[in-house]
């Protein structure tokens, strides 16, 4: 007999590996054809022709090249931005305790649970032309136009995005950061050391694994975001999501959409591959 | 089971005994097992006699959780067949084998009270109510937990636990129970009582097979009728635990169960019928049981710490001279190591009359009974 | 335990009170204002008025939240239930086939939910399956993106229960099938309602691929508020996102407690 015969259930794991199977025809058919048929309609144009000509042309258009260029440094400043802020909330959280601090946390924890649209809502009412931030300036300073005006640029979007993904990465870093041995951190500060080289030499590296883990998490969400994108509306700010919306909707050039998809999912497959082997690698 | 066995033990008499099932056998028949082309259980055959404990022990790693497994029908064996009770069991699952296990968690239902815990087996057994409730109590009963019937397994203390984890397999009258490391979660403290609990147990319920796991050698000592020694894989030695604590077959179960002196010797004269055989260590003649020893052949000289003794009497008509090298007083017994041509003998003693120096010269003496021969290459 | 002086750490909490008021509760806080006012020019709002939630609870604002809540019902019950059977499957096979299968089930999580709406229009507007307008569609592309977050939620379940549980189960008698639901599913409970919150709260704020594929008569919440918002109507907008964010964290609430009564039942 083989060595297979040494797995728990013994000669039935032929007919035991086909009780996954109803999960994963469902995948198939619902995830996985779609995807095919994708890469299929990316060199099909609207008469199923083989039409390659078409898709060189929208990976060369104006559009496409700004949009993935957008996206590019969108989503790598939204998560500088995210790791930077939940760090610092992580380590305040975690190590400069204050009455209440669990709550916070909860409370911070609560955004990955709402949609991401309305953080730009939010930011309308704030930021907008007609906003708190800009009605405030206007009557301190008696201005007759509105001053701020970066909601409606990239900035608008990435500080969105840092709103509603900084949680992702705190979430590990607080996990990370009660793993810390809080013993060695005031043996470390008896000897004299000071806060920023505890940090930096005690806590940081200890929470390096959850800090790429949940970094290379926001590259992936801020690289396929959508709705922050489409409620701020401005002209000038379109990523490869929207734009496989305005192609498929607004214009109904579904090669294109396609095309420009397939880019997406291969970029964000990329950032998955990198995001898993990251988790594995450091155990986060 | 059918709803009938049930229905028919309850009638049995009550107390302990009615926690029994029909004793069984449990047999290995060239039985191995291996893990992705690895071979973990080399070929064995074994067989554990009904009503019997055999306590199956080895260093970590040599396979006897494999054992237990197959047995359990977790693992499925690469070549050989079980057989319990008579009956080839390699192909059926587990639930339909009549087992109970304990394993070294306990692995006690944490959403489930202690009764519901209990009861488990029955359960899944589609036993009726009555029945269930009347087990349960017994079982309770048997492991003295009676009290603790409604508590959730967090609210136990870890010999609370274990008690509840035999009285669940208790509980199916399983016509084996499989042990692995069921004490060794526990204090030292805990053990002690528990393997004397265990111990009672069993006599109490004499019909129960028990297959023992245990890394523990104290433990197998004191409960088990016969011990099998498992070395990589293998089977290096099995007999009745007082034969095989006295007469190990080699050099790996003389110094696995307890401590040994293996003193290197040279076989004087052959075996005369006389059961007694004489060799020379070094300059020192001895006589040894024995039986066909042939003249001239090496072999070592088992002899435990505590059959060595410091004062000649009658019984202990072996001697051997060495040095004292160490001396360790701990309270109730005080161990000696001396060297005697270049290799070192442990002795026990309980009562010392004069307490020797170290670097003094130092007599031991041994009964001929009190000591077996080795082949040199027995083990390998 | 890093600040010891007292004004060291009144200057850190300063700043964290600072940073965590303008970036996590002013956002709330103004939704919530605007939700309740008639004009917002100045610095703060002007008038109060229930208006807006008015207009929500009826009409199309009203069918907003049907559709949303009947949605994200269906697509995480489906999606539990997919999710554990595969968790379940894969984990009685083992082995490197299975973890191979394992992290294909995660990979829904990592497309972008607008191509997996493309993707869904563009294969089920043709033969042999053809669901475009139907309301189907919508729980689909909702199914297939949180898929990935229930079976992750009871893998990880899974991944912490000692398989001695199940052995010490099968070999007291349980069969498999009793094992499974006396046994497993119990001890992975908190697991399950858990995926089931979290898929709920993301199919509740999902866009993109319902944005891509929803027929005109089953416009879920953020479709609706994206609808209002960009015909200017922010007040209303604010409103229906106040409505959203109130269903989702009740029924968050609410699952919590199930699961902690649930769990409290299971032991009385
Ligand atoms: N599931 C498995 N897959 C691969 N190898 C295994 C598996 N289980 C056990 N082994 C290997 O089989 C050998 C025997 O393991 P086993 O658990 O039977 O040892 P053991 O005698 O019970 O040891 P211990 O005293 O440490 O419990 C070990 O080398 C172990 O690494
Ligand atoms: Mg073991």
């Amino acid at each position: 007999m083989s060595d297979a015969a040494a797995s728990p259930r013994g000669v039935k794991v032929d007919l035991g590996a086909l009780w996954v199977a109803p999960p994963l025809i469902a995948l198939a058919v619902l995830f996985l054809y779609p995807l095919a048929l994708i890469a299929h309609a990316a060199v099909y144009d609207a008469t199923d022709v083989v039409n390659l000509p078409a898709a060189w042309a929208t990976l060369g258009s104006r559009a496409f090249v700004n949009a993935l260029f957008n996206t590019a440094e969108i989503a790598l400043a939204a998560t500088a931005g995210s790791l930077a802020l939940g760090l610092t909330l992580a380590l305040i959280i975690a190590f400069v305790p204050f009455p209440g601090a669990t709550f916070v946390a909860r409370l911070i924890d609560t955004f990955i649970a709402l949609p991401t649209f309305l953080a730009t809502l939010a930011f309308t009412f704030l930021y907008g032309s007609a906003g708190v931030l800009n009605g405030a300036l206007v009557q301190a300073f008696h201005l007759s136009d509105a001053p701020v005006h970066f909601l409606y640029s990239a900035w608008g979007v990435i500080l969105a995005e840092v709103t509603v993904y900084s949680p992702f990465v705190l979430r590990p870093l607080l996990a990370a950061f009660s793993q810390v041995d809080r013993g060695q951190i005031e043996a470390a500060s008896l000897l004299g050391a000071r806060p920023w080289r505890i940090v930096r030499q005690i806590i940081l590296p200890a929470a390096l694994p959850a800090a790429i883990a949940g970094g290379s998490l926001c590259l992936l969400l801020t690289v396929n975001e959508f709705g922050i994108v489409l409620f701020i509306g401005a002209k000038g700010v379109i990523t490869l999501p929207l734009l496989i919306y305005d192609k498929a909707i607004q214009e109904s050039d579904y090669q294109a959409a396609c095309v420009i998809a397939m880019v997406n999912v291969a970029l964000s497959l990329g950032l998955f591959g990198l995001y898993r082997v990251a988790a594995r690698r450091l155990g986060a | 089971m059918t709803l009938a066995a049930f229905v028919d033990e309850a009638a049995t008499v009550s107390g302990a005994a009615e926690l029994r099932g029909a004793a069984s056998t449990v047999a290995f028949d060239r039985v191995s097992v291996a893990y992705r082309g690895a071979v973990v259980l080399k070929p064995l055959t074994l067989e554990v006699a009904a009503g019997e404990i055999l306590a199956m022990i080895g260093p970590s790693g040599s396979g006897k959780t494999t054992a237990l497994r197959a047995v359990a029908g977790f693992v499925r064996p690469a070549g050989g067949r079980i057989r319990i009770g008579g009956a080839d069991v390699t192909d059926l699952p587990p639930y339909a084998r009549g087992l109970a296990m304990v394993v070294q968690n306990y692995a006690l239902f944490p959403h489930m009270r202690v009764f519901d815990n209990v009861a488990f087996g029955l359960h899944a057994r589609h036993a009726p109510k009555a029945l269930i409730e009347e087990r349960v109590a017994h079982a309770l009963e048997v492991v003295g937990m009676s009290q603790y019937a409604r508590r959730l397994p967090r609210e136990l203390s870890g010999g609370q636990q274990q008690r509840v984890a035999i009285a669940r397999a208790l509980a199916v009258r399983p016509k084996v129970l499989l042990l692995d490391e069921p004490l060794s979660a526990l204090d030292a403290q805990i053990r002690r009582s528990m393997v004397e609990e265990i111990a009672r147990l069993h006599a109490e319920l004499p019909d129960l097979t028990i297959l023992y796991v245990t890394h523990d050698q104290s433990e197998a000592l004191t409960l088990a009728d016969r011990i099998a020694i498992l070395r990589d894989g293998a089977l290096s030695a099995v007999g009745r635990t007082g034969d095989l604590y006295r007469r190990p077959p080699n050099r790996f179960s003389a110094e696995f169960l307890g401590r040994a002196n293996l003193l290197p010797v040279v076989v004087e004269s052959a075996a005369d019928g006389s059961g007694l055989v004489a060799v020379r260590a070094g300059e020192e003649r001895l006589v040894v049981a024995g039986a066909d020893e042939p003249a001239g052949a090496a072999r070592l000289l088992c002899v435990r710490p505590q059959n060595l003794t410091l004062a000649p009497d009658a019984a202990h008509a072996n001697r051997i001279a060495g040095v004292l090298r160490e001396i360790h007083w701990q309270g109730e017994l005080t161990h000696l190591v001396a060297e005697v041509g270049g290799a070192l003998l442990r002795v026990v003693a309980t009562r010392l009359p004069t307490i020797p120096a170290r670097g003094e010269r130092l007599e031991m003496f041994f009964s001929p009974a009190d000591a077996s021969l080795i082949a040199e290459d027995a083990d390998v | 335990m890093l600040v010891w002086s007292r004004s060291g750490k009144a200057m850190v909490w300063s700043f964290a009170a600072l940073v965590i008021g303008v970036v996590f509760l002013a956002p709330l806080a103004v939704i919530l204002a605007a939700s309740f006012a008639r004009q917002w020019n100045g610095v703060l709002p002007s008038g109060f008025t229930l208006e807006h939630y008015a207009e929500a609870g009826g009409g199309a604002s009203g069918a907003a939240v049907f559709a949303s809540l009947t949605t994200g019902v269906v697509a995480s019950l489906v999606a539990l239930i997919s999710g554990a059977w595969a968790a379940l499957a894969l984990r009685a096979q083992g082995g490197g086939a299975a973890r191979m299968l394992g992290v294909l089930f995660f990979v829904p999580s990592a497309v972008p939910s607008v191509s997996v709406g493309l993707g869904l229009l563009v294969a089920f507007s043709q033969k042999p399956l053809l669901l475009n307008g139907t309301t189907a569609i919508v729980v689909i592309a909702h199914f297939v993106l949180i898929s990935a977050f229930s079976f992750g939620n009871v893998s990880a379940g899974l991944a912490r229960v000692s398989p001695d549980f199940e052995e010490v189960a099968s070999c007291l008698g349980a069969t498999p099938a009793y094992r499974l639901r006396r046994v497993t599913l119990p001890l992975v409970a908190p697991y399950l309602f858990a995926a089931f919150g979290l898929s709920f709260a993301l199919s509740m704020g999902e866009l993109g691929a319902t944005v891509m594929v929803y027929p005109p008569g089953w416009v879920t919440l953020p479709v609706a508020i994206f609808g209002l918002t960009d015909r200017g109507d922010i007040f209303s907008g604010a409103a229906l996102t106040i409505i959203l964010v109130g269903v989702t964290l009740l029924l968050l609430l609410g699952i919590e407690r199930t699961s902690a009564i649930w769990a409290q039942a299971r032991n009385g």
